[in-house]
Order: structure tokens, then C-alpha cells, then sequence
């Protein structure tokens, strides 16, 4: 009994050291995988208003930029509606199919916290589950793709950046079609990597990369961004670097897009796996 | 005795809201992220007890840790740096030894000695925090040139910082 309490008496500090490292590695494990970074919002909560505050300075001074992009979104909206209308009057479609015209909806949103300097990055959006928003809606800015949501509470959601390490997405080359799988390495917050491109695609520098839809995540056509440099990699592929086309560090006004016949799609392919 | 506990308070309270509002959002370059945080352990009474040294960093890495979205990764980074500060201590101690009552300041011990503290408490908490949030050993040598250069950024920092105080 005395040398137990000697023991306990000389390395308690060790012990006191052990016992909080343990709660700490206990934390990073639960709270850090893809999954239960929905249960962080709890927390998330109460930094969030601060992080509005800083936001709300953030924002008042880079107005001018701001007014910049968003007139070049309506240029682009404008665009899309003249293809809408004349696209419209050709279309058979059944009469009682209400989302026929429609089948992916929008919805704007700000990004009040955002980092690209860790591994595994994520952003706050200021709309949440009140305003529509849902888990797994695709986030996009006016030029090219940026993440998709993971979690959300009432006002907030959180979304997982392009520039994290578990997120993927599915990519082809827009001139010929071919299709991988885009990820990004964590190096630098400006390039991601294409793979499982066949060696005998022709690739070319300044190839236009966009998505493919397959997911059901994202809609299809939505630029990502261009090859900037592209190496054999292993036997058969390409690894691709694709130079991003949205800039994360001044990530701000975000299009969130949700898919109405996403949950048929899934539906229908669970079926058949 | 209540004076200086409401000093720390203070100090804790101005280099939570540096690192937060400040070094936070700045991003020099995917490899440089200043964490001058740990400066509040550094400037702790050298006879402060162990266990509460350690409790202070946890507190510490925790409130770091909900304001940078990633549970536990300030925070086990932070208690390693507190746990090995009186070993760290011992390593640097001037050659006539501490006074007692005595705070490990600038002032009290000189710029070199405050450097090579600094140095090296810094390049335990970071080295820990870097590997912990990449989490794997595949990018051993970039995370290393990570920690290296974040170090020397926040070593510079956080000498700035007691300069300034120094000069009040």
C-alpha cells in the first residue's frame, strides 16, 4: 500500500499528463471523422455568432469585389434563362410530372468561416435546415465547384471543402468525355489531382475539367477547373493536377444546389447493386 | 497573489482573441499558420504545480479547439507541450539557476534565454499538432517542412509579442 502511494505520489504528473492526453485523443478520434462532424455544430453554435461578427467586418470591406462577381453571375443567370425559354416549348413531357422543367434547385448563401491551411478543411454557410438546406446538397460559387454539406443546424450549415482529403468527386475532360475521380492532396490549396484517366486519352494543358452528375450530388457541366500539368502514374493512368477554377481563399457568395430526384435516382441504383 | 491571477486571466484572455481573430486567418502560404496561443503557458510562474500547468493547457487547447472546428488536436498538442515545460525549463536554465517567485520573461532572464525557451516549446507543440492533424506518415518530410517554418513564424511572433510588453 505505501509503495503504491509512493508511486502515485512521484508520477502523478505523468499520470494527470496521461489521464488529459487521454481525453484529448478521445476527442480526435470521435469528433473529427466526416461523419460526426455533425455533432460539432452543437459546439459550433455558440463560436459561430463570434465568427459572424468577424464576418460582418470581413464583408463591409470587400463590398466592391463582391458587386463585381454578383454582376457577373446575372450576366450568366440571364444566359441560362434565354436557353431555358427556347428549350421549353420542345419538350414532351407527362402532364401530372410537376418537377418536369425543374430539377435542381438553388439557393444563395454566404460563407462567414472558411479555411484552406489544414488537411481536412470545412466552411460555415449562414442558411441551414430552416431554410431549406439540406446534408449532401452540392456548393458551388459563380466559377466552379467548391464542396458539399455535411451537417446542419437551424441557421447553419457546414459544408466539406473541395480542399479536404475525404472528398471526392466525380470529373471528366469536357472535350473528349473520359471520366475519373477528382480528390485533392493537401499540398497547395490551388491545384486538386484527376485519376483513373486511361494513358491512351488524349490530355492536353488548358483542358477544360467539369463534373459529370453521376453522383446525384452535383448537376452536370459544372466547371471545376483546368489541366494545368498531367504525369503517368502506375501502368494504365493519368494523374492529372487540375489548376481549380474557384478561388478558396476568397471564397464568399456560394450557390447551394439541391437535387429533387436525387433520393429516385439512389433508389432506383440500390436496386440493381 | 489575486493581482497576478487576474493578470494571466488577462493575458489568457488577449492572446486567445490574437490567435482567434488574427493568426487564424492568416495564411501565408499553405505552409506557414502561426499558433502563438502557447505563449500563455510560456509565460506561467516557473514554481506554478505541475497538475495545474497541465490543467491550464487543456483548458487552453480546448477553447483553441472549439474555435478552429477540430476537437482534440489543439488540445493534446497543448497538454504534451505543458507535461514537458518543467523538462524544457531544466534544459535552458541559466547557469546561476532560477530565482525564486520568479516569472520566465524577457525581462527577467534576457532575449537569448527567452529564445531558445521559446524555440523550443514551440517546436514540441507544433511538431505534435502538425503530425496529429495530418495523421499519417505519408507525407513525413512535407509535414516536417510544415512545423519548421510554422515554428520559426510563431517563435518570431511570439518574441514580438513580449517585446511589446517589455517596452509598456
Amino acid at each position: 500500500m505505501r509503495n503504491l502511494l509512493n508511486f502515485l505520489a512521484r508520477y502523478n504528473n505523468l499520470i494527470i499528463f496521461l489521464f488529459l492526453e487521454g481525453i484529448a485523443f478521445y476527442l480526435l478520434s470521435t469528433g473529427n471523422n466526416y461523419h460526426n462532424s455533425r455533432l460539432l455544430n452543437g459546439v459550433r453554435g455558440i463560436t459561430n455568432r463570434i465568427d459572424a461578427k468577424i464576418y460582418n467586418t470581413k464583408s463591409y470591406l470587400s463590398l466592391h469585389q463582391i458587386n463585381e462577381s454578383l454582376a457577373g453571375e446575372n450576366v450568366a443567370l440571364k444566359n441560362k434563362i434565354a436557353q431555358l425559354v427556347r428549350q421549353e416549348n420542345s419538350l414532351f413531357f407527362s402532364a401530372n410530372d410537376s418537377v418536369h422543367k425543374q430539377q435542381y434547385t438553388h439557393a444563395s448563401a454566404e460563407v462567414i468561416e472558411n479555411s484552406i491551411n489544414k488537411q481536412k478543411n470545412f466552411f460555415t454557410i449562414n442558411k441551414g435546415e430552416s431554410q431549406g438546406i439540406k446534408v449532401d446538397m452540392a456548393i458551388t460559387t459563380e466559377s466552379g465547384v467548391a464542396g458539399r454539406i455535411v451537417g446542419c443546424s437551424r441557421n447553419y450549415s457546414v459544408a466539406m471543402s473541395v480542399l479536404n482529403l475525404d472528398f471526392k468527386l466525380s470529373a471528366r475532360i469536357k472535350s473528349n468525355g473520359y471520366f475519373g475521380s477528382l480528390s485533392w492532396d493537401g499540398r497547395d490549396y490551388r491545384y486538386a489531382i484527376l485519376s483513373e484517366i486511361p494513358q491512351h486519352v488524349l490530355v492536353n494543358v488548358g483542358d477544360t475539367i467539369e463534373t459529370t452528375g453521376y453522383s446525384a450530388i452535383f448537376p452536370e457541366g459544372v466547371i471545376v477547373g483546368t489541366v494545368s500539368d498531367y504525369e503517368k502514374y502506375g501502368g494504365d493512368f493519368y494523374k492529372i493536377s487540375v489548376l481549380l477554377m474557384t478561388d478558396f481563399k476568397k471564397l464568399h457568395f456560394v450557390d447551394v444546389i439541391g437535387n429533387m430526384k436525387k433520393t429516385e435516382q439512389l433508389n432506383l441504383e440500390k436496386l440493381y447493386k | 497573489m489575486i493581482n497576478s491571477v487576474l493578470r494571466f486571466c488577462l493575458i489568457f484572455i488577449l492572446l486567445i482573441l490574437l490567435q482567434v481573430l488574427l493568426f487564424n486567418n492568416i495564411q501565408f502560404s499553405g505552409y506557414v499558420n502561426p499558433y502563438v496561443y502557447l505563449m500563455f503557458l510560456l509565460l506561467l510562474p516557473i514554481e506554478i504545480p505541475s497538475w495545474l500547468l497541465l490543467v491550464l493547457s487543456f483548458v487552453t487547447g480546448l477553447i483553441i479547439d472549439f474555435f478552429s472546428g477540430s476537437p482534440g488536436m489543439h488540445t493534446s498538442a497543448t497538454v504534451l507541450a505543458g507535461f514537458a515545460r518543467p523538462y524544457v525549463l531544466r534544459i535552458v536554465s541559466p547557469k546561476d539557476g532560477y530565482e525564486s517567485g520568479s516569472d520566465p520573461s524577457m525581462l527577467a532572464y534576457g532575449l537569448r534565454w527567452f529564445a531558445a525557451y521559446t524555440l523550443l516549446m514551440v517546436l514540441i507543440h507544433h511538431t505534435a499538432l502538425f503530425y496529429l492533424e495530418v495523421f499519417r506518415l505519408a507525407d513525413f518530410f512535407r509535414t516536417m517542412l510544415r512545423v519548421i517554418l510554422s515554428t520559426l513564424f510563431s517563435t518570431a511572433f511570439i518574441l514580438l509579442i513580449e517585446f511589446y510588453r517589455r517596452g509598456k
